[in-house]
């Protein structure tokens, strides 16, 4: 081999071992906050807000939270108990702050009771499915189970969980009481409570400080004002006006506006209702929503609105509270420090969008009692303020998000005291609901794009939803 | 006797997955059933199959299978016969070529969605500093089906090139010597000798190419979760979203059926032009 081949050679493998480590860097540091964001879970604390929220919160607050976590333990404790002593339970977690909190109170729980608690937790992705999987074989594999409240339909359908009415009713501890009725409500399925509520997170309207303060805004109360508001801040070209998920998530904000027009999904017989005035005016509205919305919005899933608002500039955004945690992180966020929260604009009708986590036992669980002893430890009164200082997105209990120094701390905490006025919408607690969801997301994006007239496009979303609601019934 | 295990290899491994599908897309089985599901006949394949979702699903497979063929061999060809000809600078470019065959589709469609991101991309950065607004990448059906065959392009030009390569290098040399020699140019020889020469080539590059863009899912599914609306949504993400999505086994296992079925001809032709002579 000559010189010149030799070093021909090196200099070509050279600069492709240099372009393959470049690429596959560049992935690897891009693909942990994009798998996150192309799934598409309903609680909104994901895996995005995971990140952000375990690098800031749970680092600032780490210290505080192992404080309190070893306060409260070592008040409620009578004394120290070896792990595994008095049995064991597996819990089942999906990557969330809500999951690294309760993993963060584990070695404290292991300490008071004497229960060895083993974790695993599996990507949003796949883990509905394999829990139902799991529940069918009946394999008593998992304890304690996070799941979507969008899955407590299923759930509940199928009896994979168990009900938590009597553990509830004689737990003072974790006191059902300091929830708003309308979120005591949250993990119930046909009147039985299957899951507890592992985080709160209401749609509420984000606005930037800054750009309303000089353009002389006010949060708005209706969606008048907010399309007005948007509309301003885009004439003064200082600013997209406003953006909520226009893409694959577009059923989340475009449902809402239904309901908070007045209209309703489907009637009490399962009949498709997504047809009437109320769900075209809502249409209509989100339609116009996209005129002031920035250039690229049509495709933004849920994760994709939020991570466009703290690295754009837009004037608001629609969004669930749980993503408050990306906000703290000022390596995503650039708009730090000039986003604030206010309730979700109204329509007439006074509904609360809610979302967020679930927590339940599976039904096939073999150590039902273990299993709440540490739900109640984890998710009780007393630990109520070191599980949300410990990054994860708050529950709301009436206590905490009424609680002075926590406003202080984290002011978005008003935004979750959901009045009894105002009425609790959640995902419709449907088995059909991922196929529902599907169709509407594919009838409501030609509209938006302009390929269906709204009217025609609702009528022919009310067709396909007939046969969907109607193997619900079977 | 001594091609048993290879029988038991091929019926373990394909016949019985095949017949298990067969047999399941039958069924009302879904993944959160707790009931045993009971037989539905072809209900399945009436519900899934033969409706306007599946046919828009197979021709948004088949445009952007066409498309993307139409890009990928013209390009994949030029580079094989460009490279071929080892001229100076060719050991360099054909490693860096290959890279983006390396790589896997999900980093791919990754590393592509930032790039194309409207706002945040460096693909609109660019064109805005040459004047242009820049595009919505993922905007409408025709934005998002370019993007998708430009991604997926991307990473089958290096296929299409090396086995342009590998093909160019089985040819004899002497009709090319001779063509030379009785005065032909570069262009003449590549349309009259190179190109029919290749045809079996080109024919199996053409069918693998065909099959692997019916089945292309991840690019797509990172890109744009077969949107807006369902307008880039192939046969594969069909079948991901009925299986995984909603749930319905059965369901998902008719469409698979289905597309099983569609692709049989495709397998038969590829067959053919393997076994035939040059």
């Amino acid at each position: 081999m000559s010189r010149t081949s030799r070093t021909r050679r090196w200099t070509s493998t050279a600069a492709a071992a240099l372009l393959v480590v470049v690429g596959l860097t560049a992935c690897g540091s891009d693909s942990k906050d994009t798998t996150a964001a192309t799934e598409a879970p309903a609680s909104t604390e994901t895996t995005v807000a995971a990140a952000a929220a375990a690098e800031t919160t749970v680092a600032a607050a780490s210290e505080t939270t192992a404080a309190a976590v070893t306060e409260t333990t070592a008040a409620a404790a009578s004394g120290d108990q070896k792990a595994g002593s008095n049995g064991e339970i597996n819990v089942f977690l999906i990557p969330s702050p809500s999951s690294t909190a309760i993993q963060s109170f584990i070695p404290a729980f292991e300490k008071k009771t004497g229960i060895k608690v083993n974790f695993s937790e599996t990507p949003y992705g796949e883990a509905h499915q394999k829990q139902l999987l799991s529940y069918q074989q009946k394999s008593g594999a998992y304890d304690v189970a996070q799941f979507d409240n969008t899955f407590l339909a299923a759930f509940g359908a199928a009896k994979a969980m168990a009900p938590l009415d009597d553990y509830l009713k004689g737990s003072s501890e974790y006191d059902i009481s300091d929830f708003s009725p309308g979120q005591q409500d949250y993990g119930k399925y046909n009147g039985a409570t299957y899951g507890l509520t592992l985080s709160t997170e209401p749609m509420i309207q984000w606005y930037r400080t800054d750009l309303y303060t000089e353009l002389g805004l006010k949060p708005a109360t209706t969606w008048d004002e907010y399309l007005a508001n948007a509309q301003a801040v885009k004439k003064s070209g200082k600013a997209d006006g406003a953006i909520v998920g226009f893409g694959p998530g577009v059923s989340w904000w475009w449902m809402t506006l239904v309901w908070s027009f007045g209209g309703k999904l489907y009637d009490e017989n399962l009949n498709p209702t997504v047809n009437t005035p109320e769900a075209l005016k809502a249409t209509k509205y989100l339609k116009s929503l996209l005129d002031v919305a920035p250039k690229g919005a049509i495709s933004t899933n849920g994760d994709d609105v939020t991570a466009k608002f703290v690295s754009t500039d837009i004037g608001s955004m629609i969004q669930y509270s749980g993503y408050y945690g990306f906000m703290l992180d000022p390596k995503t966020n650039k708009n730090l420090g000039k986003i604030e929260t206010a309730k979700m604009p109204s329509g007439g009708t006074d509904i609360t969008h809610l979302a967020g986590w679930n927590i339940g036992i599976p039904d096939d669980s073999k150590n039902k009692d273990k299993a709440w002893q540490f739900l109640e430890f984890v998710l009780g009164k007393s630990n109520a303020k070191a599980f949300l200082k410990s990054g994860a997105a708050a529950i709301g209990r009436t206590s905490i998000i009424t609680d002075a120094d926590l406003l202080k701390e984290q002011p978005y905490l008003a935004t979750l005291d959901i009045p009894s006025s105002s009425r609790v919408e959640r995902y419709p607690q449907l088995k059909v609901w991922p196929e529902m969801d599907k169709t509407i997301v594919d009838a409501i994006t030609n509209v938006l794009t302009g390929k269906d007239d709204p009217q025609k496009g609702l009528d022919s979303l009310n067709e396909k939803l007939k046969p969907i609601l109607a193997s619900e019934k079977s | 006797m001594f091609t048993l295990p290879a029988w038991l290899l091929i019926l373990a491994l394909f016949a019985v997955p095949i017949a298990v599908g067969v047999y399941l897309s039958t069924r009302n089985a879904t993944i959160g059933a707790f009931s045993p599901p009971r037989s539905v006949g072809f209900e399945n394949y009436r519900r899934d199959v033969a409706n306007a979702t599946f046919r828009e699903a197979v021709r948004t497979t088949l445009v952007i299978a066409i498309l993307g063929l139409t890009m990928q061999l013209p390009i994949g060809v030029g580079l094989g016969v460009l490279l071929h000809r080892n001229l100076r600078g060719t050991r360099l470019f054909r490693s860096v070529l290959l890279l983006p065959m390396l790589l896997t589709p999900v980093a791919i469609g990754l590393m592509w969605r930032f790039i194309l991101d409207t706002d945040l991309g460096v693909a609109n950065w660019f064109l805005s500093k040459v004047g242009s607004s820049g595009f919505d990448w993922f905007g409408d059906r025709h934005a998002a089906v370019a993007s998708i065959v430009l991604v997926d392009s991307w990473q089958s030009i290096p296929f299409v090139m090396l086995l342009t390569i590998a093909g160019l290098a089985g040819l004899p040399t002497e009709p090319f010597e001779a063509a030379v020699v009785d005065g032909a140019g570069p262009l003449r020889i590549f349309v009259s000798l190179t190109l029919p020469m290749l045809r079996r080539v080109l024919l199996v590059i053409l069918l693998i190419r065909l099959i692997d863009v019916l089945k292309l899912f991840d690019v797509i599914f990172i890109l744009t979760r077969g949107g807006p609306g369902t307008a880039t949504q192939t046969v594969g993400l069909l079948n991901y979203n009925t299986g995984f999505n909603f749930l319905q086994t059965s369901r998902a296992a008719a469409i698979g059926v289905a597309v099983t079925i569609l692709t049989i001809p495709l397998f038969l032709v590829w067959r053919r032009a393997s076994r035939s002579e040059p």
